[in-house]
Formats: C-alpha cells, sequence, structure tokens
C-alpha cells in the first residue's frame, strides 16, 4: 500500500516537472532554429571568404585560426560555404513545408468534413502513393525534370502533402460530431466555415508539431539528395553535396570536409524535432496533464 | 464487427487493388518521366527508320492502352524486361541482389531492435532522470543524422583511424572468392561451405553498414517504446500490479512492455519496410551489392526497365510490411476483433 501511494506522489512530482521541461525543449528548438535563420541571413552580408572561391587556402587545410573548419579539396573556406548552405538547407525545407501544409491540410479537411464517395477516393489515392519509398520517389522525379530548387521543393511538398491529409482528416473527422461543431452548424454556418473557421482552428497543435517533424524530414532528403548529386547541381554549397565532396577525403584522413556540414544537418534537424516534440506536447491536453 | 476469419480476408484482398494501383502509378511515371528510352539504345548515327525499328521492338510504337496491357501481362510473369546496363533480365538481377540486401537488413534491424527496445524501456522507467535525458539525446541524433553521414563517420573512425575494421568494399575484401551460393547469405554460406575464416571476414565487412543501419532504426524504435511504456506504467492496471505487490521486474516487462509493444510492433514493421526496400544510400557508400546500389545505379543512368521493377518490388514489399503489421495485429491486440 505504502508503495502505490509513493509511487502516486512521485508521478505526481513528475507531472509538475513535466510542463517545464516541454518549455525547455521548446526553447532548445526555436533557439537552434532562430541560429540557422541568423546564419542564413548574415551569410547574405558576410561570409569569412568568398564561397564558392577554391583557392583561398592549399586544399585540404585542416582546422586552424584562418579557417576555423578547414578548407575543402579545392581550397574553398568550409566554414564559408556552410554559412551559405544554411541558405538553402533551410530555405527548400520552409518552401516545402509551406506548400505541402497548405495543400495537405486543405485537401483532408474537405475529405474529412465532406466523408463519403470523396473520402473514399482521396484515402485510397494516399495509400497508393504512400505505398511508394518517399526518398526513392523524391530521387526519381529529380532525376527525370532535372535539379534546381524549384524542382527539389516541389518533390519535397509531393512527398509530405498525404501526411497532413491524413493528419488533418483525422482530426475533422473526430470533431466534426462534437458539440461545438453541431452548434456551429445550427447557427447558420455554412459548412465551409465550419470545417475551416471552427474545426480547423482547433487542430492547429497537432498539425503545426508534425510541422516540425516533416520540415526535419525535407532537410534530411533534401541533404540526401544533394549528396547523391541529384540536388542542386554540382558547385552549389548544399551541406549533402558538402558531404559527397568530401567523402574522398574521409578515406585518406581529411575528415573535416565531411564531419562539419554533417554536424550542421544534425543542429537544424534535431532543433526541429525538439521544436516538434515540444509543440505536440504543449498543444496536446493529454500529453500535458 | 465481423470474426477475424473475414477480417484477415478482407485484409488480404485489399492488397490487389493497392498492387494494381502501385504498378499503374509506376508505369505512368515511367512513360510520363522517363521520356522516350529509344535514344539510349539508338547509335547517335541512327536513322529514322532504324529509330521507328527500335521503338517498335521494345512496344513503345504500339497505343498507351495496348502498352499497358502488355506490361501487366508481363509482370504476371514476374517479366520486368532487360537491363540495359547489365543486359540480363531486371528480374533475375534483382533476384541476384536480393540476399545481399536482406542479410544487412536483418543484421541492422536485428541491432536496431536489440538496442531500441531495452534502451526505451531504461528511459521510461528511469524517466525524467539522467538515463532518460541520455537515451533522449541519442535518439535524437539518431533520427537527426543523415544516415549516410553517421555511415562516413563510422568508416572515418573503425577504418581509417583505428584500423580496427576493414574499408567499405562490399561484402568480402576484394579479391576473395564467395562461398558455393545456398542461401545467399554469406554470414550462412561460408559456415555451410565450412570455413569459419571466411565467415569471419564476411562479418568484419557487414559491421559497419550494420552498426549504421542500427543506429538509425534503434532511435526511432527506442522513442516510441519509451513513450508507450511511459503511458503504460500510468494507468491503473499497472498501479493495481503495483499495489498487488509485484516486483518491479514482473511490472515492467510482464505488464508494461508487453501491454506498450502495440506501437512498437507497427514502428518496426514501417522500419523493416524501409530498410528491406534497399538502403539505397548506405549501400552506395559501403559498396554492398545489393538492391539499393542496383536502383541508384539505375537512377544514375536512367535504366527504365531496372528502375521500374526496383520500384515495383519496393512498393510490393511495403504493402507486404503493412498487411503484415495488421494481421499481426489482429492476434496481439484481442481488442480488435471484438
Amino acid at each position: 500500500m505504502s508503495q502505490a501511494v509513493m509511487t502516486d506522489a512521485k508521478s505526481a512530482a513528475s507531472r509538475r516537472r513535466r510542463r517545464p521541461r516541454s518549455y525547455w525543449a521548446l526553447r532548445i528548438g526555436l533557439g537552434l532554429l532562430a541560429f540557422y535563420v541568423a546564419v542564413a541571413l548574415i551569410s547574405f552580408v558576410w561570409t569569412p571568404y568568398d564561397p564558392l572561391t577554391p583557392g583561398v587556402g592549399d586544399g585540404y587545410d585542416a582546422p586552424s585560426w584562418a579557417f576555423p573548419l578547414g578548407t575543402d579539396r579545392l581550397g574553398a573556406d568550409m566554414l564559408s560555404r556552410l554559412m551559405v548552405g544554411a541558405r538553402y538547407d533551410l530555405g527548400i525545407a520552409f518552401a516545402a513545408v509551406s506548400i505541402a501544409l497548405t495543400v495537405g491540410t486543405f485537401i483532408g479537411v474537405l475529405s474529412g468534413y465532406h466523408g463519403g464517395a470523396l473520402d473514399t477516393v482521396v484515402m485510397r489515392g494516399v495509400e497508393i502513393f504512400q505505398a511508394f519509398p518517399g526518398l526513392l520517389f523524391a530521387m526519381l522525379v529529380v532525376q527525370a525534370v532535372g535539379a534546381g530548387i524549384v524542382n527539389v521543393i516541389l518533390v519535397l511538398s509531393f512527398v509530405g502533402i498525404p501526411d497532413y491529409l491524413r493528419l488533418a482528416r483525422a482530426e475533422i473527422q473526430a470533431k466534426k460530431t462534437w458539440q461545438y461543431a453541431e452548434a456551429a452548424r445550427m447557427t447558420g454556418n455554412l459548412p465551409w466555415r465550419v470545417a475551416f473557421r471552427h474545426l480547423l482552428p482547433n487542430s492547429v497543435g497537432p498539425l503545426l508539431a508534425f510541422t516540425s517533424i516533416n520540415a526535419a524530414f525535407s532537410a534530411l532528403v533534401t541533404a540526401s539528395l544533394g549528396f547523391l548529386g541529384l540536388g542542386l547541381g554540382p558547385n552549389v554549397p548544399e551541406w549533402g553535396n558538402m558531404i559527397a565532396r568530401g567523402q574522398d577525403g574521409v578515406m585518406t584522413g581529411q575528415w573535416w570536409v565531411s564531419f562539419f556540414p554533417g554536424l550542421a544537418i544534425l543542429g537544424l534537424t534535431g532543433g526541429l524535432y525538439l521544436l516538434g516534440d515540444a509543440l505536440a506536447d504543449l498543444t496536446d491536453p493529454r500529453r500535458r496533464r | 464487427m465481423p470474426p477475424l476469419g473475414k477480417m484477415i480476408l478482407r485484409r488480404l484482398l485489399w492488397v490487389f487493388p493497392v498492387a494494381f494501383g502501385v504498378v499503374t502509378m509506376t508505369f505512368f511515371m515511367a512513360r510520363v518521366l522517363n521520356g522516350d528510352p529509344t535514344e539510349l539504345y539508338a547509335p547517335p548515327e541512327a536513322t529514322d527508320a532504324l529509330r521507328a525499328e527500335i521503338r517498335a521492338r521494345l512496344g513503345l510504337a504500339d497505343p498507351l492502352p495496348i502498352q499497358f496491357i502488355n506490361y501487366l501481362w508481363a509482370l504476371l510473369h514476374f517479366d520486368f524486361g532487360i537491363s540495359f546496363t547489365t543486359g540480363q533480365s531486371v528480374a533475375s538481377d534483382l533476384w541476384d541482389r536480393l540476399p545481399a540486401t536482406l542479410e544487412l537488413g536483418f543484421v541492422g534491424l536485428g541491432l536496431g531492435i536489440a538496442f531500441g527496445i531495452p534502451l526505451g524501456v531504461l528511459a521510461a522507467v528511469h524517466r525524467e532522470r539522467w538515463p532518460d535525458f541520455l537515451v533522449r539525446g541519442t535518439t535524437l541524433s539518431g533520427m537527426a543524422l543523415p544516415q549516410f553521414w553517421v555511415g562516413l563517420v563510422l568508416i572515418s573512425i573503425f577504418f581509417v583511424d583505428l584500423r580496427w575494421l576493414p574499408g567499405p568494399v562490399g561484402r568480402l575484401p576484394i579479391g576473395i572468392a564467395l562461398p558455393p551460393k545456398v542461401t545467399g547469405f554469406l554470414l550462412v554460406d561460408t559456415l555451410l561451405a565450412g570455413k569459419p575464416d571466411l565467415w569471419w571476414l564476411a562479418l568484419k565487412q557487414i559491421a559497419l553498414p550494420a552498426l549504421t543501419l542500427g543506429f538509425s532504426s534503434a532511435a526511432p524504435i527506442a522513442r516510441v517504446t519509451r513513450s508507450a511504456m511511459a503511458e503504460a506504467m500510468q494507468s491503473d492496471y499497472i498501479r493495481t500490479a503495483i499495489a498487488m505487490g509485484h516486483s518491479r521486474r514482473v511490472v515492467w516487462f510482464r505488464y508494461s512492455l508487453r501491454n506498450a509493444l502495440l506501437p512498437v510492433v507497427t514502428l518496426i514493421g514501417g522500419v523493416a519496410g524501409h530498410i528491406f526496400a534497399g538502403a539505397v544510400l548506405l549501400e552506395s557508400i559501403f559498396a554492398w551489392p545489393g538492391l539499393g546500389q542496383y536502383a541508384l545505379q539505375a537512377i544514375e543512368r536512367s535504366d527504365f526497365a531496372a528502375l521500374q521493377g526496383f520500384v515495383i518490388y519496393a512498393s510490393l514489399l511495403y504493402v507486404l510490411a503493412f498487411l503484415l503489421v495488421d494481421l499481426l495485429y489482429m492476434f496481439i491486440d484481442p481488442r480488435i476483433r471484438t
């Protein structure tokens, strides 16, 4: 008996600690994201060296005071390239996620609220589409339509749409029978208004949390495409691209060319994951408790 | 709710429309995106007549619906066409490369489960204390790091610096003959051939790619185990079990973990689908002669037939993985049956 009381007290204590912890993750996540945005913005006006000019060092210079993160095989400064890379990886993820969120949510709300045949058709389509491995689909399309920022963004958003669609649909479907939805209908709101003005704003939490996770995934896929040389073209200082260019150096001991872009990705995607987790915790009353 | 048998049957039958959808989508994607493969076969100086003949022989001169029916008919006979890079039938190419991917997948996924579940349990029973933070930090980086980068870092440490493990040259060191093929799994075949030294070489070759795969699959497994188990441990039946004086071990493993396993099983199904579909980037880094590497080559060289064959294989594998999870669910979770 005393044990039960003790565990109860313990779990009550852990509950009290839970809220601040989510804020903690939220702060780190937001902090990291702000840091990357700042770096990307600064890179427009200042970088230590010109990122696209080879030969500022001798090639494969180890990290030193002059080159804090070393130089790559052609002697281009790694720090400058990493800073500029933030623009690409961050910008692409942000753009792709915005498109996927908008389109996916829109179709999802329609499908969930309307139900019936529309819903069946949409969901079957989603199921078939999701049987394709996402990265493979992205690789295929980019290879076919050609490298370039716009193409990468469009492919990534296309891969993301089904997830938002499912999430929004599930939320709306669950909420459309709730009493406040009924009340909104009874006061004479049109169906689209009930769905988009009353139900959707109440589902923002899970959607936002997923957006953050999805942005991390998009950044990883961008880097993977870059690594394969399918993303943005050969000399673009995108992080995945940089890792690929450092691959030969890894075999001969010049680890820094591949190592630092990986750390840059870790910071960005890790921050986004933390942010997503925190948002999920804070917006879901059951997880907040 | 219908009885279990009927539900299983319905779920099994649902595989066919999805498979048909996948196959249809692949066909149109290949036709629309890849343009005209005639150019790949025709020599640059070919005349229009020759091109027309090549097109006819590839079956591209027929109207699209006829092409589609021919394609379906060929698929029904497991005929994916001929890969023009290897010059062999795509079906036999895929079949040759399957064991390499499966072997790496089994070892990697095995490591992922073997580390993921205990770490998740550890984090859940010490929630909000240092083991939890440690596990969460590790799993976060496991999910946030690109797999190919982890592979490169492991190569850099264990091959370049420490020289403990061999370099990324495939399933066996260069110049070593393969044992006679029985299962296709080198870790089994070498033993069947009675060559333990060869087994040791194969094990050392698979160690780094499998560790990479294990690290990135352990991360989501540990996270889901942790949150499912933490939720289970807050439930009333666990409080009852504790109140009844069961030991912590019994409460953790017999009650909490078993109830928390459902989402973990779903996740493992998804992860397995990913892995056995060929870890494209990982295989290319480690020169692992599996399906992922095959697919990458096919993409790079616009090898239309090979790519189509691989995409169909990979997506059907996905469909089967989720089918298996759903069926397993019906047995594990009695609530679905009622």
